[in-house]
């Protein structure tokens, strides 16, 4: 497909991600956090508040206390989407950044980043597999699972999926897709897509991107903004007043005795 | 060690006809609500959605948030004791989470019924009224969601909104109307406030030998206690423990007639009522010219108290320190500085567990403190497994504006993972800080047969304290 056809809607599909969620993002902070409702026993001091933050945005403490089961397989996925993005930048955006960092020769980088590509991908087909699956099977998750939910999964499955049809079907030559995403970095988009599964893998993570701001992915960005987990537990060291990027709204109307 | 409880299928519209008593206009309209459901309820309700989403951030991101991973699905004990799918946290909020999608978020008004919204019609309304009257607004699905989603928020805002189309239910809008007419929940007027103070300081001289007061309406002394009208009468020894703790400390306090009441049923209802009644509290301090004030034992009174005081009437600067203090922080530093003395031999013989409310644990950050008074009174002080206590306790079922009668079903449901492990840990007593713990266990134990009383922390330590002269 043409190469300066993909490669636009590709940059624009990432500059409405960007903007999407950084809209939301807005949307939460102009309503102002009127009460103090930090879950209790809970930090006191900022620091604290991050490493609460950390514990549950890299480790997924809560959910390993609740579910350990769906911790292993949410947690597995979770690393392999952020290792598969490492991956990519580092192999396709900057390759020759990331052979001298790693100080390997062209074929040594090449040869590591087919096997870590295609291990990282089956883990990542793998426990999405697993997350689908536990979706359809148990009786709870079917009553709670909305067609949004089967959506997300099955689109991140296609993706998964074209992209290891790439690294184990058609042995997709590293060096075409690399000019070729060199070329859309650069903007000199003259560079025909390798192929069509290619083509296929860059769409469908078009659309994941478009769709995100719109989509439960938000939560990516929302739990930092959860006052139940941001707020320090300090009602009474400091008197809390009604916070947020708006203007102080009057929330409560004034008292009358009836 | 008896056998745990046995678990409860997975039963769609297993607790839908469990139904609190709608409020008429007899309780509503005191309130400033409407007494009848307004002809364009629908469009007011969606407003006050809208309303309530700008006022509140936690409301629209824990609305756009939730994953449905199911993690918090089996830890509401309203799920686990009915089986009824829209008893778990992420189904309830999903109530409130349809209407929203489809009404308030782009995706939703754009493609109606495949963003996955629901509209707002009369059964819906229903659903609601069930069901956000089942949940006791405990927070223990926050503490394991991955996203610290509290349905609590989710279910305090869908009682506002249903407030304001005048639906809320009359156990609520009762007390409140009791509240702003007597003083507190119970409806006790000043006379029998009076007279049941007095028969309890006749109780404590026979007892002991020694005139202990309980003061009314007492100007200039140095606490106010604010205790939940229920331990007059419901719990005697409660109250009576903290006339004979501040009668040892030597400190000087009063009751008030007009602040008679620690539980503040607003945060059962909307933020209005939160405010007008937390500032009963508040005048009554500035009036009786006070210097501390000191909440009595009653959990959602002790999270409307220390959380929520201070930004909604404060500031509370003519308090020193400026907060409102705990009971049990009270007794625990009157411990620490050797002004009382407390010999656990007079609670001998039994074996006692405490069990957190959950306002105290998951929202007023108060764990240790009792258990440090009954570790001092008690020598057989044992607890209940680490995933039920502390910040992780059951409800005990009947919090949240839940402990109607009508509700009884649902309620006992609802207190089986707490009875269970309650059983579990062999005790004979449970000591907590809640009036409607308190009611509630008593129901309970009755109902699943379990031979063990329910009693306060102070209660134990009113028997332990050593009185003189
Ligand atoms: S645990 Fe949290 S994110 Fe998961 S379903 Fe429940 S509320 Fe949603
Ligand atoms: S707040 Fe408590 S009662 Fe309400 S849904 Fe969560 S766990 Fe259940």
């Amino acid at each position: 497909m043409n190469g300066l056809f993909l490669a636009t809607v590709f940059h624009l599909s990432v500059a409405f991600f960007l903007l999407g969620m950084g809209w939301r993002c807005l949307g939460w902070l102009r309503a102002p956090v009127p009460l103090k409702i930090p879950l209790t026993p809970g930090p006191k001091t900022r620091v604290g508040v991050a490493a609460r933050l950390a514990g549950e945005t890299i480790a997924f403490r809560s959910l390993f206390r609740a579910a350990p089961g769906l911790w292993v397989v949410a947690w597995l996925f979770h690393l392999s989407l952020v290792l598969l993005l490492i991956g990519h930048f580092g192999g396709l955006v900057a390759p020759k950044f990331s052979q001298r960092l790693l100080g390997l020769t062209a074929e040594q980088f090449t040869a590591q980043a087919q096997l870590s590509g295609g291990a990282i991908g089956i883990l990542a087909a793998a426990s999405l597999l697993g997350l689908l699956l536990r979706r359809i099977a148990s009786k709870p998750l079917r009553a709670i699972s909305t067609a949004g939910d089967f959506f997300l999964l099955l689109l991140l499955l296609l993706i998964v999926a074209t992209g290891l049809a790439m690294r184990f079907a058609g042995q997709i030559d590293l060096r075409e897709a690399r000019a070729f995403v060199s070329g859309m970095r650069d903007f000199k988009s003259a560079v025909p897509s390798p192929d069509s599964v290619f083509t296929t893998h860059l769409l469908l993570v078009c659309a994941l991107l478009v769709y995100a701001p719109f989509s439960k992915l938000v939560h990516m960005a929302g739990v930092f903004f959860n006052p139940a987990l941001n707020q320090t537990n300090t009602p009474r060291e400091r008197r809390h007043i009604g916070s947020g990027l708006g203007p102080a709204r009057v929330v409560f109307p004034p008292a009358k005795t009836p | 060690m008896k056998p745990a409880l046995p678990p409860v299928p997975f039963t769609p519209g297993a607790s839908a006809a469990n139904r609190a008593h709608r409020a008429g206009a007899k309780f509503l309209a005191p309130l400033g609500l409407p007494v009848d459901l307004p002809p364009d309820w629908q469009a007011s309700a969606l407003r006050k959605l809208d309303e309530l989403c700008q006022q509140n951030r936690a409301l629209p991101l824990y609305l756009d948030s939730c994953v449905r991973c199911g993690a918090c699905a089996d830890k509401c004990q309203f799920f686990l004791g009915t089986g009824d799918p829209k008893n778990m946290p992420v189904a309830r909020a999903g109530l409130l989470r349809d209407v929203y999608r489809r009404h308030r978020t782009m995706g939703g008004r754009i493609v109606g019924a495949l963003g996955g919204g629901e509209a707002l019609t009369e059964q819906k309304l229903e659903e609601w009224y069930v069901y956000f009257h089942q949940c006791s607004e405990c927070r223990r699905c926050a503490v394991f969601c991955p996203q610290g989603i509290d349905t609590a928020e989710i279910t305090r805002a869908a009682r506002e909104i249903m407030g304001s189309i005048g639906v809320a239910t009359k156990y609520v809008t009762e007390v409140l109307k009791k509240v702003h007419e007597v003083g507190n929940n119970m409806g006790i007027p000043e006379a029998a406030w009076r007279d049941s103070c007095e028969f309890l300081e006749e109780e404590m001289k026979e007892e002991t030998g020694i005139d202990i007061r309980i003061p009314v309406n007492g100007e200039g002394a140095e606490v106010l206690l604010v205790p939940p009208s229920a331990d007059l009468f419901a719990n005697p020894d409660t109250m009576i423990g903290y006339a004979k703790l501040f009668h040892a400390a030597g400190v000087s306090w009063t009751t008030s007639t007009y602040a008679g009441e620690a539980g503040n049923f607003g945060l059962f209802l909307n933020h209005e009522q939160l405010k007008l009644v937390n500032r009963r509290i508040v005048d009554a301090a500035r009036r009786l010219g006070v210097r501390r004030i000191v909440m009595g034992e009653c959990g959602h009174a002790w999270r409307a108290a220390q959380a929520f005081m201070d930004t909604l009437n404060g500031p509370l600067d003519f308090l020193d320190p400026p907060r409102p203090e705990h009971i049990c922080e009270f007794a625990v530093r009157m411990m620490e500085e050797r002004r009382i003395e407390v010999d656990p031999a007079a609670n001998d013989g039994r074996k006692v567990t405490y069990h957190d409310p959950c306002n105290l644990a998951r929202a007023g950050g108060l764990v240790e403190e009792p258990r440090q008074i009954l570790r001092a009174v008690v020598r057989d002080f044992r607890e209940m497994a680490a995933d039920t206590t502390r910040g992780r306790t059951f409800c005990c079922g009947a919090g949240g504006g839940m402990l109607a009668d009508e509700l009884m079903d649902v309620r006992m449901k609802g207190a089986k993972p707490r009875m269970a492990a309650f059983q579990a840990s062999g005790a004979d007593h449970v000591a907590t800080p809640c009036a409607i713990c308190k009611a509630q266990f008593a129901a309970a134990f009755q109902y699943y047969k379990i031979d063990a009383q329910v009693v306060g922390v102070m209660d134990l330590l009113g028997r332990a304290i050593v009185i003189r002269n």
